[in-house]
């Protein structure tokens, strides 16, 4: 690819999302030569790219940038892509980049493909593998227009191994984005989420399903987690009956997870849950039906009551603990 | 308050869709086509505001003659009028193309209904082929503002207060009138329909509006007009086969969970 790609990098607070970093590591994939340029409204965050393995950085700066507002990110990066001329913008395929992306492709005129699973150069074009009918197809894309803008799903990519210190040149850009290109008004941001649920970057997530019967039980799969240092998952079904909160739901309208391990307790593996989970690299499932259709994507099943399994299973890990 | 929602028919998004290896196209025969379920899920908040707030709501979905059937059920539980926007020259549309023909059919049923819509409701995605694009290239070509993963709309001083979902909540986002949403699944789930409105949806009528009603220009639809192009389809690589063991009486439940524990220590997931 002869020409440049682009990085939008998401942090909070001072760090770059974990699926950002992945994001340069995918970027390398396809760029053939050409340099990959982070582009962050956080200074910090550009300097963990550089270590991650971009070659050079913008940070955007301004007032407008205090608070997230997607038309004003959306018009800022369009406003560096007018000047970087890339091949292609990717973005993590969280809320906010999936959000972003058609705001990005509409301002410059291009195609856009939301949720990437695979990056692969096809002459100077990228070749997008999207999954399709909740993943059970993948679907090859190609952006026929000039820019290319894709977000891309965590865990697709690795990070690369960070060099700490790495030089690369961070070119700072105060921009200004002219209020008609800004349609709405960021009033107030609610947090009823106060607990810090990192799905994504957990390395084990045990999750419950329906079937654990009770949010008393279903909270007993924790004593699991917590073996690992893993993570409380769940299904849609489970946070709509008020046991946990939404920010631990598993699935295609929860969070697109792929840790080294993964329990599912007491679920049935719909379409959308699978969705969710499938690049898991471990998968034990509990069930007592022996169709449940998560038992196809589990390496291990057991069939069986979940609230019985789980207390035996937790006094057999902890012998190799 | 005028509302439209735009719905999209898809094959039943709780079948596991795999590709036909003949065809090399996904197998859908026997899938029973189903009004994409967050569009379901817009309606449900359209119908609520119109119950709350006043006013009506249009529906309408690029499609065959087929989506007729989405558009009745929508008419059942809260739609007052239904449009099906069909068009041999629509086909191969990708969301930049859909887009444009949307944006030409809200200026025709504006026409048609003789009053401008204020908020058009869409879904977060299609269940499908989840683009997540065709609001946002809406909005941009309607030129007016747009929010994602709405869970509420209300009205406010010129136009609409929105929730937008976020990981730790919501934000509070102020949408001048007219604006496009695009609805994440809500708290509340889609009525059912009552016999009564079902009988009556299945007599409408569904007008159909073609290419030569929006006037759409012949280069900007389908794939000609499209800035996205699908070069195939392949199944995902495939998670090698696991085991499944289920306890018998010489291997009871302990002792099945003993072994599966030792398998995962083999596996080195300890
Ligand atoms: C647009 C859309 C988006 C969606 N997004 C998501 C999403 O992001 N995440 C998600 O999870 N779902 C999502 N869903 C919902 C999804 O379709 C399923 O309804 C949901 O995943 C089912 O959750 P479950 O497996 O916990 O419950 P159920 O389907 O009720 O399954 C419970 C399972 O537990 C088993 N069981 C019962 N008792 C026991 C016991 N004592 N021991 C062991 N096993 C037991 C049963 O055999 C059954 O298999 C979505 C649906 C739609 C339409
Ligand atoms: N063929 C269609 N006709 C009308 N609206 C559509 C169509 N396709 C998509 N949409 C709308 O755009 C939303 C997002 O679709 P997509 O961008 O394809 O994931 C859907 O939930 C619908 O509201």
């Amino acid at each position: 690819m002869a020409k440049d790609i682009l990085v939008v990098i998401e942090g909070a607070d001072g760090a770059p999302a974990g699926v950002s970093l992945e994001n340069i590591n995918a970027a390398k994939t396809v760029a053939d030569g050409a340099k990959v340029i982070a582009v962050s409204t956080c200074e910090n965050c550009a300097k963990t790219a550089i270590e991650y393995g971009a070659d050079c950085a913008y940070v955007i700066e301004g007032p407008q940038f205090e608070t997230y507002n997607a038309d004003v990110l959306a018009d800022a990066v369009a406003q560096i892509a007018a000047e970087a001329d890339p091949a292609a913008i990717l973005t993590a395929a969280t809320p906010k980049g999936k959000d972003l992306v058609p705001r990005l492709a509409a301002k410059l005129g291009a195609g856009s493909v939301n949720d990437a699973t695979g990056l692969e150069l096809d002459g100077d074009k990228i070749k997008f593998s999207v999954p399709v009918y909740g993943g059970g197809i993948i679907s090859d894309v190609e952006i026929e227009s000039p820019v290319q803008v894709a977000s891309i799903r965590s865990g697709a990519f690795a990070k690369a191994d960070p060099e700490t210190g790495k030089a690369g040149e961070i070119v700072k850009k105060a921009i200004t984005v002219a209020d008609d290109a800004v349609k709405f008004q960021v009033k107030d941001a609610v947090n009823e989420i106060t607990e810090s649920v990192n799905l994504e970057e957990a390395d084990v997530i045990v999750t419950g399903g329906r079937g654990m019967g009770s949010k008393e039980n279903y909270m007993k799969l924790q004593e699991l987690a917590d073996l690992f240092g893993g993570v409380l998952g769940c299904s849609r079904p489970v946070y709509e009956e008020g046991w946990i909160s939404r920010a631990h739901q598993v699935g295609q309208s929860g969070k697109i997870v792929a840790p080294n391990l993964y329990f599912a307790f007491g679920v049935s593996g719909a379409i959308q849950h699978i969705a969710g989970m499938v690049g898991s690299k471990y998968i034990v499932a509990v069930n007592k039906d022996e169709e449940a259709p998560i038992f196809d994507v589990a390496d291990i099943g057991i069939v069986g009551n979940a609230n019985e399994v789980l207390p035996l299973m937790i006094e057999e890990i902890k012998k190799f603990k | 308050m005028e509302i439209l929602v735009l719905i999209k028919q898809v094959p039943d998004d709780s079948v596991d869709i795999k590709l036909d290896p003949a065809t090399g196209a996904p197998k859908l025969d026997g899938v029973t086509p189903v009004t994409n379920a967050f569009d379901t899920y817009a309606l449900e908040m359209a119908a609520r505001y119109k119950e709350a707030n006043g006013g009506t709501v249009t529906v309408a979905t690029i499609g065959d003659d087929a989506a007729v059937s989405s558009i009745k059920e929508c008419l059942a539980v809260g739609a007052d009028k239904g449009f099906l926007i069909k068009d041999d020259s629509f086909a191969d549309s990708d969301p930049t193309a859909k887009a444009y023909i949307l944006s030409k059919a809200v200026a025709k049923l504006e026409e048609i209904n003789g009053a401008k819509f204020d908020i058009v409701f869409c879904g977060r995605e299609a269940t499908d082929v989840a683009n997540g694009a065709v609001a946002v290239k809406l909005a941009a070509d309607l030129c007016v503002g747009v929010m994602t993963d709405v869970i509420a709309v209300d009205p406010a001083d010129g136009g609409v207060d929105v929730q937008q979902q976020t990981d730790t909540g919501y934000n509070v986002i102020g949408l001048a009138t007219p604006c496009v949403v695009a609805v994440q699944k809500p708290d509340y789930d889609p009525r059912y329909p009552t016999i009564k409105n079902k009988m009556k949806a299945r007599k409408a009528q569904v007008p159909v509006i073609t290419a030569a009603d929006l006037g759409t220009e012949a280069d900007k639809v389908g794939a000609a007009g499209s800035l996205t192009k699908v070069l195939g389809l392949h199944e995902p690589p495939k998670r090698e086969a696991g085991i499944k063991i289920v306890p018998t009486k010489e291997e009871p439940i302990a002792a099945v969970v003993t072994r599966a524990v030792g398998m995962m220590a083999e596996a080195k997931v300890l």
